[in-house]
């Protein structure tokens, strides 16, 4: 199993402050991974630092196993992780399809294009025109990863998707996240909902106060550990 | 009657290609440009220079359009990219010295009084319309005006890189993140933006304050359109041009002060502009 995404002792933050204390971890070819914790640990901050949104102050980022030396916001989506944010950022002014086209700003081969993605999530095709924001908060969670899959990434990350979602909306993206994992995509998902956890991930890091505290199978870990570590 | 309305339109045209030169600038860089009009105003006086000298009006433009591009790249890669992080208010006082020390080494240079150029020969004629004997050159400028407006809108809604500069100059860091390096389109877009400028107006009534007087009329097209939208701002383009040019016939004495009433008014009536959204 290759690496896609690795941290060796990292410690990151913003400015003078360190939110990130020593995290180690690595996310390889095709694997469905999951990071857990309570509101405010760090789990954002983690995405942060290989996006060069945070400050990485020591240890290292590697991608498909390079240590990274300058952490660009585009160096992941130039190294095929594509992220979809806590919030989803859909840009205002652009249309659902021209928010899928941004995506496709660094594409690597791949099956992934315009039809591919109208195929998983059809509402899309059928508001292809209409402002991205404009849509209902699922349909722009769809929108989302529909624009992340346009760029046809190795890694897929996720960073709390199904907030603010109705529970049959997270059922369906349980079934989607699986089907891409499916088709050789790897996942990172950064979740507190651990229905979607279970259906989704094989093996987790727990993250508590910048620190990884406990990682392993999902398989291994009980239903009452689970709730622990994301205990909204 | 006419031929007011067509200096109206070139007038529009040429604010509108300046504003969205702000625009995008703004939202690249959150830089706001002040010095945006001076390279207008130098890109002026280098055509000038060239065509007086070596007696070729296309000389001058092109090398003008050429000096302009390199005059933005390096503007972006030595004043703006390390403002953006900086206060509103440093990069308002810097952009605005700018501005005065290139008015002031114009002034150096060529003097202050109105310098002219004549059109080059194949334009120097008139052509009649509707009755009207129109000068070939006037006509010549409303085209090229109408093209580059034209061709930058088309250019930003129909092209890749388009797409990419509607997505950084709203939210720049997500665009960033989807793989677009947003320092290299920022420094075509300024780079553009002069360019645009330059070669929609091939002035020949020349002065070292051009520059500041068409861009107050320029951030006024921008707050009246909405900042950021592109279509309020050719709207208020195109209105702003013929009240300027009318103002300047028929009350000379109010001309400087009708868009900055009409600017009031429209504030009043919606805060954010004609096409703006609520922020
Ligand atoms: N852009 C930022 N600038 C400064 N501090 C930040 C920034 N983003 C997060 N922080 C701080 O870093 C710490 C960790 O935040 P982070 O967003 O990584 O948590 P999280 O685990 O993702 O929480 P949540 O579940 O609420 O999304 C918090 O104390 C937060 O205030
Ligand atoms: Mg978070």
């Amino acid at each position: 199993m290759s690496e896609l995404l690795g941290f060796r002792a990292v410690e990151a933050g913003y400015g003078e402050a360190r939110v990130l204390h020593g995290i180690d971890l690595a996310v390889g070819e095709n694997e469905r991974v999951a990071i857990l914790g309570r509101n405010g640990v760090g789990k954002s901050t983690v995405v942060n630092t290989f996006l060069g949104v945070a400050r990485l102050r020591a240890g290292e980022v590697r991608f498909r196993g390079a240590p990274q030396r300058s952490l660009q916001h585009f160096t992941a989506a130039r190294a095929g992780v594509a992220v979809v944010l806590q919030g989803r950022h859909i840009i205002p002014n652009l249309t659902v399809r021209e928010n899928l086209l941004l995506g496709a700003a660094v594409r690597r081969p791949g099956a992934w294009n315009l039809e591919g993605v109208f195929e998983l999530f059809p509402v899309l095709r059928e508001r292809a025109d209409t402002p991205g924001t404009a849509l209902s908060g699922g349909q722009q969670q769809m929108l989302a990863i529909g624009r992340a899959l346009m760029a046809n990434p190795a890694l897929l990350v996720l960073d709390e998707p199904s907030e603010g979602l109705a529970p049959v909306i997270v059922d369906e993206l349980a079934v989607v996240l699986r089907r891409l994992a499916d088709g050789g995509t790897g996942l990172l998902l950064i979740e507190q909902n651990f229905g979607l956890v279970r259906r989704v991930a094989e093996r987790y890091y727990a993250l508590s106060k910048g620190q990884i505290v406990d990682q392993g199978r999902l398989a291994d870990l009980s239903l009452a550990k689970l709730k622990e570590h994301v205990a909204v | 009657m006419l031929l007011q309305t067509l200096n109206g339109l070139v007038y529009g045209g040429l604010l509108y290609i300046l504003a969205v030169g702000l625009v995008l600038i703004f939202g690249l860089r959150r830089v706001v440009n002040f010095a945006h009009g001076s390279l207008f105003m130098v890109g002026a006086y280098v055509g000038y220079a060239i065509a007086t000298h070596f007696g070729n009006f296309w000389l001058g433009l092109v090398v003008s359009v050429v000096v302009l591009a390199v005059l933005g790249v390096f503007l972006d890669a030595v004043v703006f990219r390390p403002l953006q992080r900086e206060d509103p208010i440093v990069t308002v006082l810097v952009t605005f010295g700018i501005l005065l020390v290139l008015e002031d080494a114009v002034r150096t240079i060529w003097g202050k009084d109105f310098l002219s150029l004549k059109p080059p020969a194949a334009l120097a004629g008139t052509v009649q319309i509707l009755g009207e004997s129109f000068p070939t050159y006037r006509l010549f400028v409303i085209a090229l005006a109408a093209a580059v407006a034209i061709g930058l809108s088309l250019w930003l809604r129909m092209s890749r890189i388009g797409l990419f500069v509607r997505a950084s100059s709203v939210d720049r860091t997500t665009t960033a993140i989807l793989g677009v390096n947003t320092d290299r389109v920022s420094v075509l877009v300024v780079a553009a933006a002069g360019v645009s400028g330059r070669v929609s107006a091939p002035v020949l009534a020349l002065s070292p304050c051009m520059g500041r007087l068409i861009l107050i009329d320029s951030f006024i097209v921008v707050v009246v359109g909405g900042l950021g939208s592109f279509s309020g701002a050719f709207f208020a383009a195109l209105i702003i041009g013929q009240l300027h040019n009318f103002g300047v016939v028929y009350l000379p004495w109010a001309a400087t002060m009708i868009p900055f009433l009409l600017m009031v008014g429209i504030l009043i009536w919606r805060p954010s502009g004609f096409a703006g959204q609520h922020v």
